[in-house]
C-alpha cells in the first residue's frame, strides 16, 4: 500500500504529516537500550510552529539561510521544521566541523541566526565569533547544557513563539503561503576540487520530486533505523521521505547498532557502504565462532543462495550484461537455469528457513530492502547480502542532484550496478575529450551502450547551482539544464547504470568521507624521499599512495641501489618512507584522521609527461589508476580480511 | 494393494530409527520449560488447537476413510495419524507464515502430552469398525488370530519417543549453541531420510508408486489439507486473530509423522498390515511438507499487512513502555484488527 505524502514543498509537507499521521510516532531517540522517547508527528508539528514563531520574531527572513551545526537528533529535525515553516533555507554541518569551515560556511552564506548542538560547539562559535560579522543570534539545541552568554536555549526561542501565536501571530501560515517552488529549502556546503567549501543550492520542488521518485514502500507500519549524518543529503531525503510515509526514524550510532537491530527490528535502512561492510564482517566472525556443524550448515547455505539468486537473476534479466546478449544464447541459458533451479529449489528452500533466516536475524530480521549510498559497495558484499537474501538497493547520486539520480529497484536488481535511472530523469555518457554524447545516440551500436564516458544529468532533482560561485557553476551546470557529476559510467545492456570511477578527482571512501588528494599530494611531494605520489582509495577503507622515490636520497642514506627497481621491494626504503609519510602527515597538523596515507606501494617508473601526467605536470589520474591498476588492488586487498 | 515383498529392509528401519530418535530429540532440544507454563497463558488459543487437533482431525481422517472406501489398514493408518500429535516442523512453517510461533510450540507441547491419553482412547474409538473387517478378512483368508489395536503399546511407544524430547530438553537446558544445532539437524534429517526413503522405496519396489491406488494419495494429501482448512476457519469462528489463526491451522494440518513411525514399527511388529500402515504414513509425510510449504506461502503473502502492524506495536510497546498506545490513522487498518493492532499481545492497545 503505497500512501506517501505529495505537497508543493517541505513545510506542507510537514503539515499535511501532521494532519494524516496525528499520534503515530515520528521520531524516537534512545535513552537505554530498551528505552526509547518518541515524538509523534503532531508534536514535532505543533513545535515547530512555535520554534518558527519565535524565529520570525528574532528577525529571520523568508529565503534567508539559517545555520545549523548538529549531528543526528530529534532537535535537528524540530530546527529544520522551525526553518522550514518560516520559509528559510536550512544550512547544515556536522559537529565536526573544523574552525575554517564554521567561518567560512557563516560569512559566505550570510548566516544571521544559527543553532548549535552542544556547549563544545557554542564555545567554539562563540570563541570565533569576532571573524563572524554577520551572525547575530545563536541558538543552543542540547537541554543538558547552559547556554553561554548571547546565546539562547532552543526552549526560551520556542517560548517567544508560543507567546507570538497566542497573541494571534499569522506571520507563520503567511510564511508558508508564501513558499515557491523554486525557494531554497537547504544550502548544503560540500568540499570541492578548489578545495573551499562549495553552497549546493537545493530547492523545495527538488525535493519534492525526489518524493514522487523514490521506489520504495515504506507505510505508517516501517521502522528505519538512521545512522548517517543527516546533513548528508542522502540521509536526509530518506527522513523526508520515512516522514511523508508516516512510518517512525529512529536514530541509533554505530556503538549501540548490534542491539539497536535487534530492539527496534528495522524494516528499512539507508546506509553508506562502510555499515553493510562492517555487518558483513559481523555475520562472518558470528559463523567463524560458530559449531562446525552450524558452520558448515552456513557454507551449504551460502552455496545454494548463491547458484539459486545467480539463476533467478539469469532469469529476469538481472544479470550484469556489460556486452551485446545474443537472444539465442540467452535462451539456451535460460532454459539451463531453469532446470538448476528446479533442481535447487527443495534444497534452497529448506536452507534458506533453517539457516540463512537466522543470519538474517543477526540484522533484525524484519528487513525488507535496504539502500545502499553515498559510495561504492564492494561488489562482494553487495553479492553476499543478496545471497543471503537481503536485497541491496544500490542507488547513486550527489549533493548537487539531492541526491538521487538511479537506484536498484526490487524487479530490476542488477548487481554491480546502481540500477535504472528514477522517473523523469535523463542522462548522456559524454566522451570525456570531446564532450561528444555517446549514449543515447543513434550513431552508435546499441544506442551507446557499454560506452564508457562521464556521466551527465538532467531532471526535476537537479540543483539550481552553487551560492555565489557563477563561475564555478557554469562549468558544472551546462546548457539545457545538463549537470556533469564528474564520474565515469557507462549503461549496461539491459538499462542499468554502471559507475567505473570519477573523472575528478575528489575520493569518496566507503566510510563515506571526501577527501581531496592534492592538498595531500602536495605535502608529501616536500617530503626529499618523494619524487611523485598519487593518493588513491575510492570505495576504499582508507587512503593509500602510489609513490615514485627519489634514487639520490637514498643512496645518498647509505641504502645500495642502482636504480628505482632495488627500492620496491628494499625493506628498509619501505620503513623509511613510511617514518617519512608519518612525519610529512603530521607536519601541517591540517590532515583530519581519515585524510592520513596508511599503505604505500613504491613504483619503478617515473611519471611521464604526456603519458601519465599532462604537460603542466597535472596527474592523469585515470591513466595511473588503470596502469597501476593491480597494485592498487594488491595494496588495499592486503589489509582486508577474506573469509 | 497388497506387499508381495516386505517394504522396509532392516537397514531402512535402522534408519528410521535414528530419524526417529534424532529428530525427537531435535524437538527436545527446541523445548524449554518455560514453554510448558506458557501453555496454561494461552489456554484459549491451546484449548482451540487441542480441539481441532484431536476433535476434528481424527473426524476427517475417519469420513475420508469411509467416503474413499480405504482398505481397513490404510483407513487405521490414516486414523492414526489424524490423531497425532504436533511436530515441530509446523513451528518452522508457521515462524515463516508470520504466525504466532509462542502459540505453536504451546501447542506442540501440550498435543505431545495430551496424546499420552487420547491416542488410545481416539484410536479404539474410531477404528473399531474397521478392525473388525480387518479380523474378518484374516479369519478367512488363514484363520489367523483376530486383530486388535494394541493399545498397551502404543502407549508405551509414546513413552519411549518421549524419552529423547527430554533428552533434548536437558541439553537445552545446559548447551543452547548444541541444542540449536540439534534442532537443526533434526529439521534436515528428516527431509533426507524421507526423500531416501522414497528413493529407494521407489528403487526397490519400481512400480509402487503407481500400483498405489488414487485414494491413497488423495487421503494421505487431504488428511492435511483439511487440517488446515478446519484449523483456519474453527479458530476465525472463536474469535482468533489472523496471527493466531495461521498458527493454528498449520498445527493442525502437520502431525508428527515421526511419531507414527515409531508407533508402527513398536506396536504393530509382527502385523501383516504393518507394511500397509507404514506405506500411508510414508504418504502422508512426504506430501505434508510439500502442502505446507504452499499453504505458508500462501498465508506469507495475505498475512503480510496483519503481520507488520503486529510487529509494529510490539516494537513500540517493547521500546516506548507497556502502556504507550499506537493510533493509526483513520480506515488504514482493516476492521478485524482495529479494535487491537497487536492482536491480543498487549492489554494497553486494545480499545
Amino acid at each position: 500500500m503505497d500512501s506517501r505524502i505529495i505537497a508543493s514543498n517541505l513545510a506542507d509537507l510537514y503539515k499535511k504529516a501532521a494532519d494524516k499521521y496525528e499520534t503515530l510516532p515520528a521520531f524516537a531517540t534512545r535513552r537505554t537500550s530498551l528505552e526509547w522517547q518518541p515524538v509523534t508527528f503532531r508534536e514535532l508539528y505543533e513545535r515547530g510552529r512555535k520554534l518558527s514563531a519565535g524565529l520570525i520574531e528574532l528577525g529571520v527572513e523568508a529565503r534567508e539561510q539559517v545555520g545549523l551545526l548538529s549531528d543526528n537528533r530529534y532537535e535537528w529535525m524540530l530546527a529544520d521544521y522551525g526553518i522550514q515553516l518560516s520559509g528559510a533555507v536550512n544550512t547544515p554541518r556536522g559537529a565536526d566541523v573544523t574552525d575554517d569551515e564554521l567561518i567560512y560556511i557563516v560569512n559566505h552564506a550570510r548566516i544571521r541566526v544559527a543553532f548549535v548542538e552542544n556547549d563544545a560547539l557554542q564555545k567554539k562559535i562563540v570563541r570565533l565569533r569576532p571573524e563572524l560579522p554577520e551572525l547575530q543570534e545563536i541558538i543552543l539545541m542540547s537541554p543538558k547544557s547552559e547556554p553561554l552568554e548571547g546565546v539562547r536555549a532552543l526552549e526560551e526561542v520556542m517560548a517567544i513563539g508560543a507567546l507570538q501565536l497566542e497573541k494571534g501571530d499569522k506571520r507563520v501560515d503567511e510564511r508558508m503561503e508564501g513558499i515557491r517552488p523554486d525557494d531554497l529549502f537547504t544550502l548544503i556546503y560540500t568540499s570541492g576540487t578548489t578545495g573551499k567549501p562549495k553552497g549546493v543550492m537545493l530547492t523545495h520542488s527538488n525535493m519534492m520530486s525526489q518524493m514522487s521518485v523514490i521506489p520504495i514502500e515504506l507505510a505508517c507500519t516501517d521502522r528505519v533505523l538512521s545512522i548517517l549524518p543527516i546533513w548528508h543529503i542522502f540521509e536526509r531525503v530518506f527522513e523526508v521521505y520515512t516522514i511523508s510515509c508516516g512510518a517512525c526514524n529512529y536514530y541509533t550510532s554505530i556503538r549501540t547498532l548490534g542491539e539497536d537491530l535487534q530492539n527496534v527490528e528495522p524494516t528499512f535502512m539507508g546506509s553508506a557502504p562502510r555499515l553493510w561492510e562492517s555487518l558483513h564482517q559481523r555475520i562472518l566472525d558470528n559463523v567463524r565462532s560458530a559449531h562446525p556443524v552450524r558452520r558448515a550448515l552456513f557454507h551449504i547455505a551460502y552455496f545454494l543462495g548463491h547458484y539459486y539468486q545467480e539463476s533467478i537473476f539469469y532469469i529476469t534479466e538481472n544479470d550484469l550484461q556489460l556486452k551485446p546478449q545474443s537472444r539465442i544464447k540467452r535462451a539456451i541459458f535460460k532454459i539451463g537455469h531453469l532446470i538448476r533451479l528446479f533442481i535447487m529449489v527443495p534444497w534452497y528452500g529448506f536452507f534458506n528457513a533453517a539457516v540463512l533466516e537466522s543470519v538474517r536475524k543477526s540484522a533484525g530480521g524484519s528487513i525488507k530492502a535496504t539502500v545502499s549510498g553515498g559510495g561504492a559497495l564492494p561488489i562482494e558484499i553487495d553479492k553476499f547480502f543478496n545471497y543471503i537474501g537481503i536485497p541491496v538497493l544500490e542507488g547513486y547520486g550527489m549533493t548537487e542532484t539531492c541526491p538521487v539520480i538511479a537506484v536498484r529497484t526490487e524487479d530490476k536488481l542488477v548487481n554491480g550496478t546502481v540500477g535504472p535511472l528514477v522517473p523523469d530523469t535523463e542522462i548522456r555518457i559524454v566522451d570525456l575529450e570531446t564532450e561528444e554524447v555517446l549514449y543515447p545516440n543513434s550513431k552508435n551500436p546499441y544506442e551507446g551502450r557499454g560506452m564508457r564516458g562521464e556521466i551527465w544529468v538532467r531532471g526535476p532533482q537537479v540543483m539550481k547551482g552553487y551560492y555565489r560561485e557563477p563561475e564555478i557553476t557554469k562549468t558544472v551546470l551546462r546548457e539545457g539544464g545538463w549537470l556533469r557529476t564528474g564520474d565515469l559510467g557507462m549503461m549496461t545492456f539491459n538499462d542499468s547504470l554502471k559507475i567505473l570511477g570519477r573523472s575528478k578527482s575528489t575520493i569518496v571512501l566507503s566510510n563515506g568521507e571526501n577527501l581531496e588528494p592534492e592538498p595531500i599530494e602536495m605535502q608529501l611531494r616536500q617530503s626529499r624521499y618523494i619524487e611523485q605520489c598519487m593518493v588513491v582509495g575510492q570505495d576504499q577503507k582508507f587512503v593509500g599512495a602510489l609513490i615514485v622515490p627519489k634514487l639520490e636520497t637514498f643512496v645518498e642514506e647509505g641504502i645500495n641501489a642502482d636504480s628505482l627497481k632495488d627500492l620496491v621491494d628494499h625493506p628498509k626504503a619501505h620503513k623509511m618512507i613510511r617514518d617519512e609519510i608519518r612525519t610529512m602527515m603530521a607536519r601541517t597538523g591540517g590532515f583530519k584522521r581519515f585524510e592520513q596515507v596508511r599503505e604505500f606501494r613504491l613504483l619503478s617508473k617515473t611519471f611521464k609527461v604526456g603519458d601519465e601526467v599532462t604537460n603542466l605536470f597535472k596527474l592523469k589520474r585515470h591513466v595511473i589508476e588503470k596502469k597501476y591498476e593491480q597494485t592498487i588492488k594488491e595494496m588495499f586487498s592486503a589489509k582486508e580480511v577474506k573469509v | 494393494m497388497e506387499f508381495d515383498t516386505q517394504l522396509l529392509y532392516a537397514i531402512d528401519e535402522a534408519l528410521l530409527g535414528i530419524m526417529i530418535l534424532v529428530i525427537m530429540f531435535g524437538m527436545g532440544a527446541s523445548l524449554t520449560v518455560d514453554d510448558f507454563k506458557a501453555v496454561a497463558r494461552r489456554s484459549r488459543g491451546v484449548l482451540i488447537g487441542f480441539m481441532s487437533q484431536f476433535g476434528a482431525m481424527p473426524l476427517v481422517a475417519l469420513g475420508l476413510a469411509i467416503v474413499l472406501d480405504l482398505d481397513p489398514a490404510f483407513a487405521i493408518a490414516l486414523i492414526l495419524v489424524g490423531c497425532l500429535p504436533g511436530g515441530t516442523t509446523s513451528n518452522m512453517f508457521t515462524y515463516f507464515s508470520r504466525g504466532s510461533v509462542a502459540l505453536s510450540i504451546s501447542m506442540t507441547t501440550a498435543s505431545t502430552i495430551m496424546a499420552l491419553f487420547m491416542m488410545p482412547i481416539l484410536l479404539s474409538l474410531y477404528t473399531s469398525g474397521f478392525t473388525q473387517q480387518l479380523s474378518d478378512a484374516i479369519f478367512a483368508a488363514d484363520g489367523g488370530t483376530e486383530f486388535v489395536i494394541p493399545t498397551k503399546n502404543i502407549v508405551v511407544s509414546l513413552v519411549l519417543v518421549l524419552i529423547p524430547v527430554a533428552g533434548g530438553m536437558v541439553l537445552r537446558r545446559f548447551s543452547p549453541g548444541w541444542a540449536k544445532t540439534a534442532e537443526d539437524t533434526a529439521g534436515f534429517m528428516g527431509i533426507i531420510v524421507i526423500l531416501f526413503l522414497l528413493g529407494t522405496l521407489f528403487l526397490r519396489h519400481g512400480d509402487i508408486l503407481i500400483r498405489t491406488p488414487w485414494q491413497l494419495y488423495a487421503s494421505a494429501i487431504g488428511l492435511g489439507l483439511a487440517g488446515f482448512f478446519f484449523g483456519f476457519w474453527a479458530s476465525r469462528l472463536f474469535g482468533m486473530q489472523p496471527i493466531f489463526q495461521r498458527a493454528i491451522s498449520l498445527e493442525t494440518g502437520i502431525q508428527n509423522g515421526p511419531v507414527s513411525f515409531a508407533i508402527i514399527l513398536l506396536s504393530f511388529a509382527d502385523s501383516p498390515v504393518r507394511d500397509q500402515m507404514l506405506w500411508l504414513a510414508i504418504l502422508y509425510s512426504a506430501f505434508i511438507v510439500m502442502t505446507s510449504s504452499f499453504i505458508t506461502l500462501y498465508y506469507r503473502k495475505k498475512g503480510r499487512f496483519d503481520w507488520e502492524v503486529y510487529r509494529n506495536t510490539v516494537v513500540h510497546n517493547r521500546l516506548f513502555g507497556e502502556s504507550y498506545v499506537t493510533h493509526y490513522p483513520e480506515g488504514f487498518l482493516p476492521p478485524r484488527i482495529a479494535h487491537d493492532p497487536s492482536q491480543g499481545t498487549s492489554p494497553s492497545q486494545k480499545r
